[in-house]
């Protein structure tokens, strides 16, 4: 910029602020002489002030810049928007401005930029209007903020979706709570969903940035009472080492985006992105985001804020539901039958096979049968039978002393943030169809069943962008298979727990039919069930259903019903697989394979895998063998 | 003590503008799925993102009624979170202890050298607290002050 268009720009901004506003007179050298500091200075470029804004890009000049606040009530000049300094410039009238008083005054409005700003231009408070904020003082007595935790609520059992996870902030007043933080102030965020948005329809606008996202603050019992008790996911709780200063820029900011709409995408601009950039206004300095731009998965920035050293210490509070399943593998197999018994029958406590047991033994199968009938009973409508036999559990429970009872004993597993990336490339050989083959593979995210399960969850995979290419002898090089969607869920059943195990599974695979060897499109789902046979292994059965489009068939669109099964078997962190399943299509031609997969964990982001697969059909059969080298990032 | 029970204040206040929207949550008062009177807890995650809770207009309901009593130990707030865990608090009674059970107590600004005691206490009087599975959440609150104020230790944390 030449010096007489920036003396220009100077002056028309001086004249706007003017203009815009009625300044206190006497002020006006001084609110001039600070602006021009911003300008000389180029503070509007600073990464506060930057992060304060939510600008993204960067640049030499303001064009390179545009907020992620989609509100106009966010921004004091007319393009703020996109203009860091033009922002940061009406900024300082407004905090000026004497016409305006009270609490929707500049300075009530935005208190972490002001607070910034007095330190930033060393502002003499004494030339500052006095205004009383009213609310916002009120509001600060409410808010007890002396820690900040980040909390992960970890995965669902079968809903593989879940590992994609969440992350909320907690503020934790210094209060004595007892290890229960229920009374603390939960700071989400999330899309501003309407309530008639079906699941489809919320899937679409949240990837194509149909919705707006907001802060809220909740009650976190709330949060306990939606994660631990409603949907089952355990809870992680990573508290951070910000000191008061740091939290208090928190505290600031968040009153200055209350009610305001930012961008919201599902896959890079989401709950976990936003509170990393709470992080960076925290602690000025720190680069949380830079490696977000594409995707945040919620516990790769748990391991980003790991890396970065703010986490201080971490808590794992397991859900009802995993307390119950532990209680019920503790306890003798007679028990369970009790346990059972008594969940539909209270007069089973009247029964000598109850009452002859000890006190203790008795109090604890009630608890358990209380815990199993409400785990029946969660997000479902209140039934008034099972709301009586559930009191006619408590006082059954309540007339065993404290003492007698025996507490589940909970194995801590490995925190979520200690598992493997969630990218995966890999370079393997093999030999298909007779043909020597090198493969070149690249997984966006996230985790298979055969993969290192430290830190995930078992028998429960989901891969998004999962990408094969082979370079073929006598062949070039060419697409082998594009999973754009793998989910496969598989939860054991046993006598109290019926999860169905299923499968959704959808994008492009090379398939041998009728002598030739190209690339199909195709949908296929299935559903079943998971039994667990040893600790460590487990069997599972399928039926499937599928259409594909493969031009060597009679229809361009075929459809197919088939099956899957197969057994899964863990080795301390290697896994094998063993699978067996087919399809038969409406045209005649069938498919029926056999495959062996096996991981061999060489470190928690390095391993070898192992597959070999044997296809038969109606006239050709052929093996696919190959080996390679994975590596999670 | 005070700050926690008037912050709850204001978040519960807030609440009754959500119950609208997110359809289902309750406003004030009664208790979850065992007890009577509650249409369930809302049972999704977006649910509770779908409300923006510090909204300026939020202040003005913090002495707001709804329903609710404002007089008591417990304050509008207090109150609100007590209902919310009913269920949860119950099974802790039942139980003699846990996280609910505490919470409670800390609403009650009992300190933490009497919080053993309010545990028992509660404990022994489950059936006072816990007459049937019809028990509304005010008649509830009503029934835990009566048993802190019949014992020597809980009895000043009632100054009604």
């Amino acid at each position: 910029m030449s010096l007489s268009v920036f003396a220009i720009r100077c002056i028309q901004c001086i004249a706007l602020a003017f203009a815009l506003f009625s300044v206190h007179a006497a002020d006006s050298n001084y609110i001039a002489d600070l602006q021009t500091r911003v300008q000389d200075q180029r503070i509007w470029q600073s990464a506060e002030w930057l992060n304060l804004l939510h600008y993204s890009g960067d640049g030499e000049t303001t064009a390179e810049y545009r907020s992620e606040v989609n509100d106009d009530r966010f921004f004091l000049s007319a393009d703020g928007d996109v203009n860091p300094e033009s922002e940061l410039l009406a900024t300082i009238a407004a905090f000026y401005q004497t016409d305006i008083s009270g609490n929707e005054h500049a300075q009530c409005r935005f208190v972490a930029r002001l607070n910034w700003l007095k330190q930033k231009l060393s502002i003499d408070a004494s030339t500052l209007p006095v205004v009383q904020c009213s609310s916002y003082i009120e509001w600060r007595k409410h808010v007890n903020s002396d820690h900040v935790t980040m909390v992960f609520p970890a995965y669902n059992l079968n809903s593989p979706s879940s590992m994609f996870g969440h992350t909320l902030l907690r503020l934790d007043s210094a209060e004595d709570e007892g290890n229960s933080r229920w009374l603390s102030t939960a700071v989400n965020f999330g899309a501003n969903v309407t309530e008639d948005d079906n699941s489809i329809l919320y899937a679409y606008k949240g990837l194509a940035g149909g919705y707006s996202g907001v802060f809220v603050v909740d009650h976190y019992y709330k949060k306990i009472q939606e994660y631990n008790r409603i949907e089952h996911r355990d809870i992680w709780e990573y508290r951070l080492n910000l000191s008061a200063d740091e939290t208090e820029r928190i505290v600031t900011h968040l009153w200055e985006v209350q009610d305001i709409n930012f961008d919201y995408y599902y896959f890079d601009e989401n709950c976990s992105y936003r509170l990393l950039e709470l992080l960076e206004i925290a602690r000025p300095g720190i680069e949380l985001t830079d490696e977000f731009k594409l995707t945040a998965i919620p516990v790769d920035t748990v391991r980003t804020i790991r890396k970065n050293g703010l986490i201080e210490q971490s808590a794992y509070k397991p859900s009802q539901a995993t307390i119950l399943r532990s209680l019920l593998e503790q306890i003798p197999e007679q028990d369970r039958d009790l346990v059972m018994q008594l969940s539909s029958d209270i007069s089973t406590s009247r029964k000598d096979a109850f009452t002859s047991l000890p006190p203790g033994r008795q109090g604890n199968i009630a608890d358990t049968a209380y815990q199993y009938l409400r785990y029946q009973q969660s997000g479902q409508e209140r039934d008034p039978a099972i709301a009586k036999r559930s009191h006619q559990l408590l006082l059954l429970l309540n007339s065993y002393p404290k003492d007698t009872l025996v507490e589940a004993a909970i194995e801590i597993p490995e925190s979520p943030d200690q598992g493997h990336g969630s990218k995966r490339a890999s370079l393997g050989a093999g030999k298909r169809l007779g043909n020597l083959y090198t493969e070149l593979g690249f997984r966006m995210a996230f985790h298979s069943l055969e993969d290192n399960e430290q830190g995930f969850l078992r028998g429960a995979q989901i891969n998004l962008g999962n990408l094969q290419i082979r370079a073929e002898e006598n062949e070039g090089i060419s697409l082998y298979k594009f999973d754009l969607v793998d989910i496969f869920s598989l939860t054991p059943r046993s006598r109290f727990f019926k999860p169905v195990a299923w499968k959704v599974y959808t994008g492009l695979e090379r398939q041998y039919t009728k002598g030739v060897d190209q690339l199909t499109a195709h949908v296929t789902g299935g559903a079943g069930g998971s039994w667990k046979l040893l600790k460590n292994s487990q069997v599972y059965g399928l039926a499937t259903a599928r259409i594909e489009y493969n031009k060597q068939m009679d229809r361009a669109i075929e459809p197919a019903i088939g099956f899957t099964s197969g057994l899964l078997q863990h080795f301390g962190p290697s896994t094998a697989r063993v699978d067996v399943s087919g399809e038969q299509f409406s045209d005649g031609i069938y498919r029926l394979r056999a495959a062996y997969n096996q991981n061999f964990v060489i470190s928690t982001n390095h391993s070898i895998r192992f597959s070999a697969q044997y296809e038969w059909q109606e006239v050709d059969e052929f093996s696919d063998v190959r080996l390679n080298y994975q590596y999670y990032f | 003590m005070k700050r926690i029970i008037a912050g709850l204040a204001l978040l519960t206040a807030s609440q009754v503008a959500m119950a609208g929207a997110a359809g289902g949550d309750a406003g004030c008062g009664w208790g979850n799925a065992l007890f009577k009177g509650n249409s369930g807890t809302a049972n999704h995650v977006l649910a509770g993102i779908t409300n923006a809770i510090f909204g300026n207009n939020t202040f003005g309901m913090t002495t707001g009624t709804n329903g609710c009593s404002t007089s008591g130990a417990l304050g509008y707030g207090g109150k609100n979170a007590v209902s919310a865990i009913m269920d949860e608090f119950s099974e802790d009674v039942a139980r003699g202890e846990g996280d609910a059970l505490n919470t409670v107590a800390v609403l009650y600004g009992v300190e933490p050298e009497d919080r053993d005691t309010f545990a028992l206490v509660m404990h022994e009087n489950f059936a006072v607290i816990f007459p049937s599975e019809d028990v509304t959440a005010n008649e509830m609150i009503a029934s835990i002050e009566e048993v802190m104020k019949a014992d020597p230790t809980l009895a000043k944390y009632i100054t009604a």
